[in-house]
């Protein structure tokens, strides 16, 4: 699924700038979205098909950090607890105040980005492991609200959230709620590709870069970062919604902590910080891992914590950016072919 | 005029950065900026540039409007560029997109259309891209549009940061020792390449510079900064021969002779 004007790989030619018409940006998302219908039926059983649920709404949730994480350098560690209040304000709507499922996700993700943008204003005076310990203050008082408000189920849970209903049928399988998710991941991912690949995106790895630099560059860093930050909770927001819904319809604070919170990271991280791919490939990998581990999980968090590490020391641009370095060498190797034959 | 500047003072702590300096600059111009380490160059770069906000009393009025106290990304959406001493090129992106992203305020396009991915947001790209590419070509980095910055070498870092400043059509283009650290062949190559922009594109321009070379060669105006304070101002012919210059450069100790040695050797 890559569009044909900014493959890094097409050689820089007035052809290759010229190719990008509507219908060939259009096409290999019509494409990728033919592919994955067919998904729950190649899944075996519900167990996997409950993983594919799983891993297109971590999806979700990965791209959005990517864009605030990764693009635009912003060291957040309060992307869970957006991803809470997402699912608790969408469970909410559903059960106290009746709305329908379709009312109550466009409903958690205005509260998310709401939440994002006040998340956002400590980056705009701090910046690195500041920021990453501000947001981890925001994000833990938001658990421990959650858990210490007995309207929303305190540290026993919230349960009884309805599966969203289609013409009156209850989408509570596996299979069917697959058909609410999938849409809203690669229209997701659809969506940060196109900013990513936009000036937004630019800008965004701009201020991360230099943002001294950025502003002399005439980016109004206040303005993108903020921008940020809120399409990054309408990520979180719309994961978390989804995740309150997917049958069982269970909430509990604890699965808002800073292990969640790591394993998020994880994704970006092993993904490729900063890379349209990233948060994909790091959602499907850790998702899967995660779920094969769980019957060690009092080492999960040992191993993800280690993997990070690793990752950082050895691969620090992630898969996304081995995938990157290939094809620049490529690139360079290129170059030089065509001094030797013009010589 | 196309910059007006009035007053300007900026002190950290109770050093005397800048301290009440004026700065008239006509079209078309190309000024020098010279004076010693610490003499408050890059101070004033920073306050026309908005990084730093200049201390009451002091103006800025840039192409009739005026320009006091706006915030970096304002002032450069008006029209003036400057590169930094340290370059600060965002050595993680493409070269290509470093030019784009000094393009970054010509673009029509609006955030939601951009998020959609909208027709008019593709043909935009593709037309800027092509656009950018000929500066490039112009610049002389064609070939390593596609390469991260961070592996260009020192001298095509500096071609590159002043191609980021041209990609944003400036009307005034400020450079913070553009030749420092350049062997003499690449000196006269990057001024080459500034000179003939400044004829392409009709610029006006700011020079901040070591080598005097640089500044006699160039230059139709020196302003001399020490202590924060302007000293001297004029051809670079007189420049050459004021005696507060030659002290502030070389000390008292030298005679008339030797300078005009040194200055001709350097």
């Amino acid at each position: 699924m890559t569009d044909p004007m900014t493959d890094e790989t097409a050689p820089v030619t007035e052809g290759a700038m010229m190719r990008a018409t509507p219908v060939r940006h259009l096409a290999p998302w019509l494409v990728g979205l033919a592919v994955m219908v067919p998904l729950p039926w190649v899944a075996f059983n519900d167990y996997q098909r409950y993983l594919l649920d799983l891993i297109l709404i971590n999806v979700i949730l990965a791209v959005g950090l990517n864009i605030v994480k990764g693009f635009a350098g912003q060291v957040t560690v309060g992307h869970v607890a957006l991803m809470a209040i997402g699912a608790y304000t969408s469970a909410v709507l559903t059960t106290k105040f009746g709305a329908p499922f379709w009312f109550a996700l466009p409903g958690a993700m205005l509260m998310t980005a709401v939440a994002g943008a006040i998340v956002g204003i400590p980056s705009f005076r701090l910046e690195g492991a500041y920021l990453a310990l501000a947001t981890l203050g925001l994000a833990e008082s938001v658990r421990i609200f959650i858990s210490a408000t007995d309207y929303l189920g305190a540290s026993v849970g919230y349960s009884d959230i309805p599966p969203p209903s289609l013409f009156g049928m209850p989408l509570n399988s596996f299979r069917s709620y697959y058909f609410v998710v999938m849409p809203l991941a690669v229209a997701g991912v659809y969506f940060s590709f196109c900013m990513l690949r936009s000036n937004i995106g630019r800008a965004f790895k701009a201020l991360r870069e230099d943002p001294l630099a950025a502003a002399a560059s005439g980016i109004n860093v206040r303005k993108y970062k903020s921008l940020a930050f809120i399409v990054s909770a309408l990520y979180a927001g719309c994961a978390g919604s989804l995740a309150a819904h997917m049958s069982p319809g269970f909430l509990h604070p604890n699965s808002y902590t800073l292990v969640e919170m790591v394993t998020v990271l994880l994704m970006v991280v092993l993904g490729g910080i900063g890379h349209v791919w990233g948060g994909i490939i790091g959602a499907i990998i850790v998702t899967i891992i995660y779920d094969l581990t769980r019957e060690y999980y009092q080492y999960q968090l040992l191993i993800f914590g280690l993997v990070i590490v690793l990752t950082v020391m050895f691969m620090p641009t992630g898969i996304g950016g081995i995938i990157d370095r290939y094809l620049v060498n490529r690139g360079f190797a290129a170059i030089r072919k065509a001094r030797k034959d013009a010589a | 005029m196309l910059l007006e500047i009035s007053g300007f003072s900026k002190h950290f702590g109770g050093l005397a950065a800048v301290s009440n300096v004026d700065l008239n600059l006509e079209e078309g111009e190309i000024r020098g900026i010279i004076g010693p380490n610490g003499s408050g160059k890059s101070t004033l770069f920073n306050l026309i540039s908005g990084v730093y906000q200049p201390e009451p009393g002091g103006t800025m009025f840039f192409d009739g409007e005026n320009v006091t106290g706006l915030q970096p990304h304002e002032i450069a959406r008006r029209g003036i560029a400057r590169t930094f001493q340290m370059l600060r090129i965002f050595a993680q992106m493409t070269v290509l997109e470093n030019l784009l992203v000094g393009h970054h305020c010509h673009t029509h396009y609006g955030t939601p259309s951009a998020i959609v991915g909208r027709k008019a947001v593709w043909e935009e790209e593709r037309r800027v891209r092509s656009e950018m590419m000929d500066l490039l070509a112009f610049i002389g980095l064609a070939d390593y549009a596609r390469m991260p910055a961070g592996e260009l070498s020192g001298g095509q870092r500096r071609l590159l940061a002043l191609g980021r400043a041209m990609a944003m059509r400036p009307k005034l283009l400020m450079l913070d020792e553009p030749a420092a650290g350049l062997s003499p062949v690449n000196v006269d190559k990057l001024l080459d390449t500034v000179m003939a922009l400044k004829e392409r594109y009709g610029l006006t321009v700011i020079i901040i510079e070591h080598i005097l070379k640089v500044v006699m060669d160039t230059c139709d105006v020196v302003s001399v900064l020490e202590h924060g304070e302007k000293i001297a101002e004029g051809p670079p012919a007189a420049i050459k021969d004021d005696h507060r210059v030659i002290e502030a450069y070389l000390g008292k100790e030298m005679d008339d002779a030797e300078v005009r040695a040194y200055l001709r050797s350097s």
